[in-house]
């Protein structure tokens, strides 16, 4: 990646679901340590981009590019994604049973961290790590022993995305409404998270549809994605147009 | 003619007036065992084979303590079964193989000739008599903790095993079968009888493995007998081979006894049925059967649930829940729910799901980080150690054994030659 190139670099993206073009085009860019915010109407095409980013097999890149960090981010498979610094949080998090959280987590980051040249951490001084960051989201440490998402309300399984978040430490980190579902106290927990991994410099892209949520972030930038294309861009001011005038307002706005 | 002798001689006359299991007997339809000249060791050339393992190198029956923890009182007893005292103690209170009726009765069902060829063929036996620590019955009940390892001493066998769980006993039993570290490597052919009588409000968890070298043909037939709120929990974790018969009866026969059979199959490339037959004979009884099948390449995997509820066992609370999970190929996965009930007011439930491990699971693996074999492993893995969890329904027991360790191995184990296949 030169000192130029951005972190992740979208060009004229599309992709297919099924027989049905969800992704029309979309061209964005992300700075490392920049903060994003995505916004759209139900069905515009968010979480299928955090999905087609995050290399989900049924959704299908049927023109464009992608590049992150300098790669071909589409030649890679999920997991060599995940090890070159992308993390996509799901807007449903899977339970996997019998797979105990703590396992499951440092399982993880070990590979995480073996392919950046790291040692993996023993089950010690990762059980330290993870039960700080437990504390720190709200998440009771009980949830560490249990099966992963196995009987997690929302609100558990929102905060167990973001411990995940928090141990990983990715360069890039896409949030698909992670606040919905959470109390006031776990909106607190996820700006306090993002501040302090943006300080150490990963850059988010944030899907949200709360208001508060996005104008605590301070986002370098927010798009408004259309019918499968970046419709706007603009400030935290975007943000706070669509919050009063509404998806539907802001499209004709636009057309007109 | 001593009476062993004619005992031997009885059962072959009875094997040979009976006749073997028809390829279509219902029981065995799916998977039907090899004929009767290889479980007696007939076929050609097969006994002349004889296996050089000294008995002295390990094998047969032998057992191990577990950890540190108390050793309750064993009686243990190894019996030659050609001799026609010993003979006559090991069989003791075991009733003679019939081929009609129902477990409850004592029959064998379909499988009589499988006992029969036992009897003509058994040489030894081992008998167990658990009972605890005289006096235990006064302060906190002592689990008595038991390993217990059988490895092959002849190509074709026909070991016995009686365990007596005495009245109130909590036992801990961890069998295992397998060919790691034997020095007869050749194929075998083992035709084992276990039984296994509860005695009233006795508990045995009991975590059998059974992980059989690819060319032997192996046929385990267990059977239990509960006594007054006796409760049996057993977990198997088998793999196939060119022919394995997992076969448990389970006689729930008096008020209150329950039992709880988990099974994880394992099979590559390979063959392995297990069937459950569990019979309800009296009121508030209560079992399970649960199985999770794995399997890939050629495998070709039954399992063959049979719960029957007696006239007159009121309350009785019947569970079946098979799961069958293809690995990679085009195994044969065969899952058989079946219930017989002839009582009202009873709870009876069972299910038979085929699929695919979960894409979700296994993406979310992969994005955080796991590759594709180690995502599918974790999660074979978890599933495995809920079904054990579930069946022991105790966490320090599982931590205890490492069961994590065991299930690690065993799954490692079966995925690596369907992964190897994916990436071809």
């Amino acid at each position: 990646m030169t000192p130029s190139e951005p972190l992740l670099h979208l060009r004229d993206l599309r992709v297919d679901v099924g027989d049905r073009n969800i992704l029309k085009s979309v061209s964005l860019d992300v700075p490392a340590g920049a903060l994003l915010v995505l916004m759209g109407a139900n069905g515009s095409g968010k979480s299928t981009l955090g999905l087609t980013l995050a290399g989900q097999p049924r959704y299908r890149v049927v023109g464009g590019s992608a590049r992150f960090a300098g790669q071909d981010l589409l030649a890679l498979s999920p997991e060599a994604r995940a090890r070159a610094g992308l993390f996509v949080s799901f807007q449903a998090p899977p339970e996997i049973p019998g797979v105990k959280n703590n396992l499951f987590i440092r399982t993880a980051l070990n590979a995480v961290r073996e392919a950046g040249g790291e040692a993996p951490l023993d089950a010690f001084d990762f059980l330290g790590d993870a039960r700080a960051a437990a504390t720190r989201l709200g998440l009771p440490e009980a949830m560490l022993a249990r099966p992963v998402n196995d009987g997690f309300s929302g609100g558990e399984r929102k905060r167990n995305e973001l411990l995940q978040l928090a141990l990983l430490r990715p360069r890039l980190a896409v949030l698909d409404e992670v606040d919905s579902g959470m109390d006031v106290d776990g909106v607190r927990a996820v700006v306090q998270l993002v501040q302090e991994l943006r300080a150490q410099g990963t850059a988010f892209l944030v899907v949200s549809h709360y208001q508060q949520l996005i104008e605590s972030l301070a986002p370098d930038a927010v798009l408004r994605l259309d019918q499968g294309c970046i419709a706007e861009t603009g400030g935290v001011g975007l943000a706070s147009d669509i919050g009063r005038t509404g998806f539907a307002r802001a499209a004709e706005t636009l057309d007109s | 003619m001593d009476s062993a002798r004619a005992d031997i001689l009885a059962a072959r006359h009875q094997l040979q007036t009976r006749g073997w299991i028809p390829r279509q007997a219902e029981a065995f339809r799916h998977l039907p065992p090899p004929d009767a000249a290889v479980w007696l060791g007939e076929q050609t050339g097969q006994a002349a084979t004889g296996c050089d393992a000294h008995p002295l190198a390990g094998a047969g029956w032998t057992l191990h303590p577990i950890g540190h923890s108390p050793q309750g009182r064993v009686d243990a007893r190894w019996l030659d079964a050609s001799d026609a005292l010993q003979r006559a103690e090991l069989w003791a209170g075991i009733p003679a193989p019939t081929g009609a009726g129902h477990a409850d009765d004592g029959a064998e069902g379909d499988a009589a000739p499988f006992a029969w060829a036992h009897r003509a063929l058994c040489r030894q036996g081992l008998r167990l008599r658990i009972g605890g620590t005289p006096g235990a019955e006064r302060g906190p009940r002592e689990t008595v903790w038991l390993q217990l390892r059988h490895q092959p001493r002849s190509a074709v066998e026909a070991p016995m095993l009686v365990i007596e769980v005495l009245a109130g006993v909590h036992c801990v039993l961890v069998e295992t079968h397998d060919r790691q570290s034997v020095a007869c490597q050749q194929p075998v052919v083992q035709n084992l009888q276990a039984h296994i009588v509860l005695g009233d409000g006795a508990t045995l968890q009991h975590l059998r493995i059974a992980m059989p070298g690819a060319a032997d043909r192996v046929a385990h037939h267990l059977h239990a007998r509960l006594g007054r709120d006796a409760h049996y929990a057993q977990a198997l974790v088998a793999s196939g081979s060119r022919y394995h018969l997992q076969r448990n009866v389970i006689a729930l026969q008096a008020q209150g006894a329950v039992a709880r059979s988990a099974g994880l199959l394992l099979v590559a490339d390979s063959a392995l049925e297990h069937q459950v037959r569990l019979s309800h004979g009296a009121a508030r009884t209560t079992s399970t059967i649960e199985d999770i099948a794995l399997a890939s390449g050629t495998a070709r995997a039954v399992v063959n649930a049979h719960t029957r509820i007696a006239p007159g066992a009121a309350q009785a609370d019947v569970r079946q829940r098979l799961i069958g999970i293809p690995t990679g190929g085009q195994p044969k996965l065969v899952l058989r729910p079946h219930l017989e009930i002839h009582h009202d007011q009873v709870q009876a439930t069972h299910s038979a799901t085929w699929g695919a491990l979960s894409e979700e699971a296994l993406f979310y693996a992969r994005q955080r980080g796991l590759d594709e074999r180690t995502a599918r492993g974790l999660i074979v893995q978890g599933m495995a150690g809920a079904l054990l969890q579930r069946c022991f329904a105790d966490e320090p027991l599982l931590e205890t054994l490492d069961i994590d360790a065991l299930l690690r191995a065993a799954v490692a184990r079966h995925l690596a030659p369907c992964l190897e296949a994916d990436h071809e």
